[in-house]
């Protein structure tokens, strides 16, 4: 009971940043939406992590919810990283290109 | 037919000016990519009358070979040769390299370690990081005794044909591999190279690894 008060407090935590980061206008519309449902869901599976529990249980898992939650959460990191990587790839050809023209200028 | 020789160079104040006046000798042109060095490199490859041009931030070998292409492209290249600029390779052997072009047996011609003349090789380098280089290209395709070879010369038809992508040392493979599924004949030639420094280390290796890896997944 502590351990998920502690957790819904560091999301409280990261919505309220979020809400901040909208405010300022340094992140986008679709940004804010993405990460605040990506909060939003998190919140709710440690809200009802026995309801999870339940769920893994009757579809044949028998790891706790909790493990399952953060199997998703490394899974989604791996994810996230390697979309950055992707990003920073093409922004760095992008960068490429910009110098070559100005260097053939 | 004109050659023009394209010299990527950071921080090459060091061998600069000779590799330029023997490399002089053998072409029409010498165009140098400056890659934003620290040291004086840009204002001694001018002294010793090269075509120099700058990056105005440094962004890697590979990228400063297709800057540097694109120019000789402008310039007029009927034959674009990229040779290294910390004085490795013997600017006589830039007439070897084109032989075979100029003969019309050949669109592409590679330089080589491992065909026969001596280079001072170290011995990590010949036994393990270089034949682990030619095991990875041979898996992705490309099938020639030198894995890593900076010495090559191709037509200017060649070079509109293809781009360098690979900022950095992950170029040579990306030729490599690029050219070889191509419809162009191949050729390769032995050349000497001397090492006055060790190089490309076992860790470069891993890098080249990654950004060939990274690159194919971006397409």
């Amino acid at each position: 009971m502590l351990q998920q008060a502690i957790a819904l407090i560091f999301i409280a935590v990261f919505i309220w940043r979020l809400f901040q980061q909208k405010k300022k206008k340094q992140i986008g519309a679709n940004e804010f939406i993405l990460w605040l449902s990506f909060w939003s869901l998190g919140a709710l599976a440690i809200i009802f992590i026995r309801l999870i529990d339940q769920v893994l249980v009757r579809v044949g898992f028998s790891g706790s919810g909790i493990n399952f939650l953060l199997y998703l959460a490394v899974i989604s990191l791996f994810y996230f990283v390697f979309k950055l990587r992707l990003k920073l790839s093409k922004l760095e050809k992008n960068l490429t290109d910009l110098v070559r023209e100005i260097t053939l200028k | 037919m004109k050659i023009i020789c394209v010299i990527p160079a950071w921080n090459e104040a060091k061998h600069i000016i000779k590799v330029i006046n023997q490399v002089k000798a053998v072409v029409d042109d010498v165009i140098v990519i400056d890659d934003h060095s620290a040291d004086n490199t840009f204002e001694l490859a001018k002294s010793a009358g090269a075509f120099v041009l700058r990056h105005p931030i440094n962004r890697g070998q590979g990228a400063s070979l297709q800057t540097g292409t694109d120019k000789a492209l402008k310039m007029g290249a009927d034959i674009i040769v990229h040779f290294d600029a910390d004085d490795q390779f013997a600017a006589t052997e830039i007439i070897d390299v084109v032989a075979p072009i100029i003969k019309n047996e050949a669109d592409i011609v590679f330089g080589s370690r491992f065909l026969g003349k001596k280079s001072n090789l170290p011995f990590s380098k010949k036994y393990i990081i270089l034949p682990l280089g030619r095991l990875l290209n041979h898996i992705l395709g490309a099938h020639t005794s030198d894995p890593q070879s900076g010495f090559r010369a191709y037509t200017k038809e060649v070079a509109n044909s293809f781009r360098i992508e690979n900022n950095g040392m992950a170029h040579c493979s990306e030729i490599l591999i690029k050219l070889s599924h191509s419809h162009w004949r191949i050729k390769e030639v032995p050349i000497t190279v001397t090492y006055h420094e060790y190089g490309q280390k076992f860790s470069g290796g891993f890098r080249i690894l990654k950004d060939l890896f990274i690159s194919k997944l971006g397409q």
